[in-house]
């Protein structure tokens, strides 16, 4: 392609309807809303202009670049995306691509193949978008902007229809309705085989959530967000409000003023995506968890907890992880043994050594302060001293802690005397540690509140909590917690009434609705939408292999994945061969509806079996007078009937009658005899 | 091999799509598949599939099985907007070779209506229509005349692929009426019998035709092209200038005038006189080898002439 002709092309971009151009636009801007806010802004901001630059061009404001013009943006844009990217291949950035790659088409949407290529990047990109969010909601969003797809389509197909467009959403309607029982259908017995190969996880980026490391003061960023972590259901009665804690890592090794893991996480393969959340009722002791996408391998469970689903497992420390990380909502199912497992062998030196391991110099007042309880008191006493400490003196519990840079353990027991869980058990385990009792901090959630008609529980963000757990001889790891005993109402009801008097909760969210428990209304509604989203996600979204197999199992004749594989094809089959009858039965009915439209074609077959020519455009009276030349005895009853046909075709006011079509068929029939009584007195003439 | 099967192909399709002027679309002849865009969405579907499967992700399985569903049901619905649809041809048209040869066409919806129809023929530019559900429309599809003589389409190939173009049903009609196509006109060389005098044999021949006509009356019956309006204007008086008491045959263009010369050239030669003449406004006759036309003027005169010239030794394909 030549410059100049090029050139020429940019000059009249307007050889696709506006219409349908205007419809693909929104498809666009409507599948970007699911992904707001993990596109990088400067990614949406160019797809905005280059799309405007697109709809400008249409309407003749401005010219589309030429060739070079166009490269040059190309280049420069794929440039910025790949330094953005930095090499992780995600699925997060794939999806990204396809922005970009969707914004540096509206340059070049010329023709109706550039219409098309757009059409399956967009609908490919509302099923990836599928990938990152899977709430009702946005699952309409994703599928209204199919729907402004497929009418953008009809509009190219048909851009001069009148009244295009809600024709064209009518139809599709129409066809979504009929389509809807096929849909559903496949849906429940299309095989739920399992992942063919492992895939890269949905997003790279850090989701906000727990971290793998602690630094005094980071969980309370966590408080402000009433993002939902984990929804529970119960098999049996729901454990007290000051008992539910969730338990997710643990960090065992202090950093100068930051909590990690020993031997930080093992890089590991990456496992396929395994569904299997366990199936059935749950038992009296099972509880099952419905986890958002965190992008970790940790899974949050009570203490005292064995794996009851096949898509998660135990590690040391009584933690249970995923294979992969959790880049999808994720349910598991769990059972409580009953009692906390009491060990049956003490801690061995290198144990001992890690859970003792402190740095070595910084915070000597806490250090004192360990010495001189260890000096006086066994471990029991030394905990039980600590936690006193913490009820009797004036602790509190805040959200907005001072910031303590050094010596952070000295400042928070001594000075400031202010902090979040966080700050809390990161001293008390120091000064645990220092007075020679192995512990560890134990990250997770506490607490927890009922959804609507308490089926299960809801845990949010702000419920992110730290705690400590102590080695005590003979009794094994023993939760000790901080934050219990300075702020019993964190514990006992939630961050809210903890900090009910401070008035920080959720002070810098003012849109979630969780902020304003006092207004009835918005708290029903939000409880309400998060049950619908909660049987959405348990019922359709979560409606995988076990699941699958588990409601086959329920049905008579226990259907595998084999049968379940003939059943879907045989139904498809069956569908497309009764969708082929019924238009074949209907399409034939529709021509014999007309009665004298049959007349007529009978008649027509009648003469030409009486050896009258019978062309196209022939009126009846042209017929009857060539049939009456050729066959005089049939003329008069001919001329009769030809005047019947006329009179209903042609004369308005004769109302049409069954009595009336009955005539002429007589009229025929006497027609058909005095011609075959002709045809034999011929034949018996000598 | 492939010419062979194509062949097969073609006799089928003409088995069975006999040669009509009119054909209702219908199960019987309507063809369906999918377009290139339709594969593509074939293997969309298969990639979201796998998508699906690998990431366990029900949402993906759904929008899987909605879009299926939607091309199952265009292949119902592309199917649909062709069926029922009855086309007539009304009027083959006449012209010159190398010009578009109009086909009037009416198409006439059954209960559902029919959108983005498309009409196209090799030589011809694609029509593309819509009809109301119960109405009719008249589409005028212009086919290259290729050669002189009668021009009937092997095939009209309807098309749509409406709504989403995944799909495209097409039927065919087969006219069986046929267009003329005139000889492309060529200027004719000097040659012709009456030019001899080496003037410019038009002049002449104005010049002879206007001394040689016999003013007369206007009587009832004579056509107004002869009547001479300037008079008329001048004074009022009908006067028609009349050639039959002319000497001779003043002006017939005749096929043997150019000796030597290819049939199909002195036709076009012929043609071009004719429309000279025509355009002069000058009585003329034709004869061609088994054919006379006595002179004559007017706008069905000089048809008759160009279809004598267009159909000569032609025969009507049946």
């Amino acid at each position: 392609m030549s410059r100049r002709d090029d050139r020429q092309r940019g000059r009249q971009p307007s050889r696709l309807p506006s219409q349908g151009l205007l419809w693909l636009m929104a498809a666009f801007i409507v599948l970007l809303l699911p992904q707001w806010d993990r596109l990088p802004a400067w990614l949406i901001a160019v797809c905005l202009v280059l799309a405007g630059w697109r709809w400008r061009a249409q309407r003749g404001r401005v010219r589309l670049p030429g060739r070079l013009p166009r490269m040059g943006i190309m280049a420069l844009l794929i440039a910025v995306y790949i330094a953005s990217v930095s090499g992780r291949f995600t699925v997060d950035t794939a999806a990204s691509f396809f922005v970009l790659a969707v914004g540096l088409k509206w340059l070049e949407t010329r023709n109706h193949r550039d219409f098309y290529v757009l059409f399956f990047i967009l609908a490919y990109l509302a099923s990836v978008n599928f990938l990152f969010r899977q709430e009702i909601l946005w699952a309409l969003v994703n599928f209204l902007a199919l729907g402004l797809l497929l009418v953008a389509l009809q509009v190219v197909n048909a851009p001069d229809l009148p009244d295009g467009l809600a024709s064209g959403w009518r139809r599709l309607g129409g066809l979504f309705l009929k389509g809807l029982p096929f849909v559903i259908l496949v849906f429940v017995f299309f095989p739920r085989m399992g992942p063919l190969w492992t895939v890269p996880l949905v997003s790279g980026h850090a989701r906000s959530g727990l971290s793998d490391t602690l630094r005094p003061g980071d969980i309370s960023h966590l408080a402000q967000s009433s993002e939902r972590v984990f929804r529970v259901t119960f098999g049996g009665a729901v454990p007290a409000y000051r008992d539910r804690y969730w338990r997710g890592l643990v960090l065992d090794y202090l950093d100068g003023e930051t909590w990690r893991q020993t031997g930080g996480a093992p890089v590991e393969p990456l496992a396929r995506v395994a569904t299997d959340g366990g199936v059935g009722p749950l038992a009296a002791t099972e509880y099952e968890v419905l986890l958002e996408p965190t992008d970790r391998r940790w899974a949050f469970a009570l203490a005292g907890s064995e794996a009851a689903s096949g898509n998660l497992f135990e590690v040391e420390e009584d933690l249970f992880r995923f294979p992969r990380p959790a880049d999808s909502p994720v349910r598991y199912r769990l059972r409580l043994t009953g009692l906390p497992k009491v060990p049956g062998t003490p801690l061995d030196a290198t144990q001992r050594h890690r859970y003792l391991q402190l740095p070595e110099q910084g915070n000597p007042r806490a250090r004192a302060l360990a010495a001189s309880l260890a000096g006086r008191l066994a471990d029991t006493d030394v905990v039980a001293e600590l936690l006193t400490r913490f009820r009797q003196q004036p602790y509190f519990y805040t959200l907005r802690p001072p910031a303590m840079p050094e010596n952070g353990v000295d400042a928070l027991l001594f000075d400031q005397r202010r902090g979040f869980c966080a700050h809390y058990a990161g001293a008390t385990t120091f000064v645990l540690r220092a007075a020679g009792i192995p512990a560890r901090i134990v990250m997770g959630y506490q607490g927890g509140e009922a959804g609507v008609d308490d089926e299960y529980l809801i845990v949010r963000q702000y419920d992110a909590h730290a705690w400590v757990e102590a080695w005590l001889d003979g009794r094994g790891w023993v939760r000790v917690d901080p934050t219990a005993a300075i702020a019993p109402a964190r514990i006992e009801s939630g961050l809210r009434d903890a900090v009910a008097e401070e008035g920080s909760f959720l002070e810098s969210n003012p849109f979630s609705p969780q902020r304003y428990r006092d207004i009835a209304l918005l708290q029903w509604a939000s409880l309400q939408l998060d049950r619908i989203n909660y049987q959405w996600q348990r019922w359709v979204v979560g409606y995988q292999g076990q699941s699958q197999m588990d409601l086959m199992s329920r049905l008579p004749g226990g259907l595998g994945l084999r049968e379940l594989g003939y059943l879907t094809a045989g139904g498809v089959g069956v569908g497309l061969l009764a969708l082929g009858l019924v238009s074949y039965v209907r399409s034939p009915r529709e021509a014999r509806r007309d009665g004298h439209r049959r007349l007529l074609e009978a008649w027509q077959a009648l003469c030409r079996r009486a050896g009258v020519e019978v062309r196209p455009g022939d009126t009846p009276d042209d017929l009857a007078k060539r049939l009456a030349r050729t066959r005089p005895e049939a003329g008069d009853t001919a001329r009769r009937f030809a005047r019947m046909i006329n009179s209903h075709y042609y004369n308005p006011s004769a109302p049409a009658s069954s009595s009336d079509l009955r005539r002429m068929r007589r009229t025929l029939s006497i027609i058909r005899r005095q011609l075959r009584g002709h045809r034999t007195g011929t034949g018996n003439a000598p | 091999m492939i010419s062979f099967f194509s062949r097969q192909w073609q006799d089928w399709v003409h088995r069975r799509i006999p040669r009509a002027d009119t054909r209702r679309f219908n199960q019987k002849n309507i063809f369906i598949l999918p377009t290139g865009a339709g594969v593509v969405f074939g293997v969309l579907l298969v990639v979201m599939l796998l998508t699906a499967i690998n990431y366990q992700n029900s949402l993906i399985y759904l929008t899987t099985f909605l879009l299926g569903t939607v091309f199952v049901g265009a292949i119902h619905q592309t199917h649909q907007n062709l069926s029922g649809l009855v086309l007539t041809l009304v009027q083959a048209g006449e012209g010159f070779v190398g010009e578009g040869i109009a086909f009037r066409l009416r198409a006439a919806a059954g209960k559902r209506g029919a959108v983005a129809i498309r009409l196209s023929c090799p030589g011809a530019a694609e029509v593309c229509f819509h009809v109301v559900p119960g109405q009719s429309e008249d589409v005028t599809l212009a086919v290259r005349g290729q050669a002189r003589g009668y021009l009937r389409p092997e095939r009209i190939r309807v098309e749509t692929r409406f709504p989403f173009g995944l799909l495209k049903a097409w039927s065919w009609i087969r006219p069986l009426s046929s267009a003329v196509c005139y000889p492309r006109p060529r200027p004719a060389p000097e040659a012709l019998a009456t030019g001899e005098d080496g003037d410019d044999p038009q002049l002449v021949r104005d010049r002879q035709g206007t001394e040689q006509a016999e003013l007369r009356p206007w009587r009832e019956g004579d056509l107004s092209a002869r009547v001479l309006w300037k008079r008329v204007a001048r004074d009022g008086q009908m006067v028609v200038a009349d050639w039959r008491g002319g000497a001779g045959q003043p002006d017939r263009l005749d096929f043997d005038a150019f000796p030597g010369v290819d049939h199909e050239r002195r036709l076009s030669y012929l043609s071009a006189l004719v429309l000279a003449r025509a355009s002069q406004g000058v009585p003329f006759g034709l004869n061609l080898p088994g054919e006379r036309i006595e002179p004559d003027l007017g706008a069905v005169h000089v048809r008759r002439c160009l279809r004598a010239l267009a159909v000569w030794r032609c025969d009507e394909p049946a």
